[in-house]
């Protein structure tokens, strides 16, 4: 916001036309919109892995963070319960979001962190142990959780 | 016999069978369909009622300062604690038991004795001890007697043997 304000400062002095001048007293008296941090999951959005799989543990290790090369989803905007593509330690790997930051609807938990679950192309786990807390939603949705549901250890 | 029911809300389950929530900063009932629910990094979850306990807790205020919290008031015992039935305490019930020394009756018999019969008692033990420690005594003079006629000599020279060194050097 400062920044802006430095900004509007200089071309207030450079250009003074009056065309600007409704623009420049739109800026002036603050009445644009910006919109707050949405935390969206996205291709090259950063995640961590909560699985006990090999890739995860070591995706932690290692300087780079898995990020988000696909979302599998029509929008391309990653949700709970999406199937996405990770790039992991250099390998692609595809995996379930299990927890957004992301401001949720009523009776869905928000993470402090955007969750992952690796998973095969066959449909199983990578891990075979999640420590982190699973939202229960993820049992009434599409896709077949029931396998990362059943290696998840505490539900939220 | 129908078993002893208890009401929705005491069993924080709503009447279709969802769960009633405590908020984890202010300690209100969360019923469903209102508050937050937040899983932090290190896994724990924490339930808000409203914004306002959302807020305070990330702005780590602790709720035992905050006057509307549950947890403030039952710190401070605000409010009817007469609800809260005083502790009943245990009264142990002293109880007489045999031992393997005496039975429980030797045990009432000595109790219940009378005190007449216990001075006599004690009167009877001081003279059979006092009989004893006479002929003890009686018995010590004779022995005395005896050794001193018989070798007055090997004392002196039972003397001078003691005075070996002393092992183990100086102290």
């Amino acid at each position: 916001m400062f920044k802006l304000f430095q900004m509007t400062q200089a071309t207030m002095i450079i250009r003074q036309t009056s065309e600007l001048v409704p623009l420049m007293s739109a800026l002036h008296s603050r009445t644009f919109r910006t919109s707050c941090c949405l935390h969206e999951l996205r291709k090259m959005a950063r995640v961590k892995i909560v699985d006990n799989s090999v890739l995860g543990r070591d995706s932690l290790l290692k300087g780079r963070q898995p990020r988000i090369i696909q979302v599998y989803n029509g929008p391309q905007l990653g949700r709970l319960g999406d199937k996405v593509l990770v790039s992991v330690c250099g390998e692609k790997k595809k995996g379930y979001i299990v927890g957004c930051v992301q401001k949720q609807k009523a009776n869905v938990p928000r993470f402090d962190t955007n969750n992952v679950v690796l998973v095969e192309d066959t449909g199983l786990p990578t891990g075979t142990r999640i420590r982190v807390p699973i939202p229960s939603c993820l049992r009434g949705k599409e896709g077949d959780f029931t396998k990362i549901l059943s290696i998840a250890t505490k539900f939220v | 016999m129908s078993p002893i029911s208890f009401s929705a809300s005491e069993r924080m389950v709503t009447d279709l069978g969802r769960k009633i929530e405590l908020c984890s900063y202010s300690g209100f009932k969360i019923y469903p369909g209102h508050g937050k629910k937040v899983v932090k990094t290190d896994g724990r979850v924490f339930q808000f009622i409203n914004g306002k306990s959302e807020a305070s807790h990330f702005m780590k205020r602790n709720p035992r300062n905050i006057n509307w919290t549950v947890l403030y008031r039952r710190k401070h015992k605000k409010g009817l604690m007469e609800e809260t039935a005083k502790k009943r305490t245990r009264r142990t019930t002293k109880f007489q038991r045999a031992i393997t020394g005496a039975t429980l009756n030797d045990i009432l018999a000595k109790r219940n004795q009378k005190p007449e019969v216990r001075k006599a008692q004690r009167e009877q033990a001081i003279r059979a001890a006092k009989e004893k420690t006479k002929v003890k005594d009686a018995q010590k003079k004779a022995v005395r007697t005896a050794t001193q006629k018989s070798a007055p000599k090997q004392k002196s020279a039972k003397n001078v043997q003691a005075k070996a060194p002393r092992v183990g050097g100086k102290r």
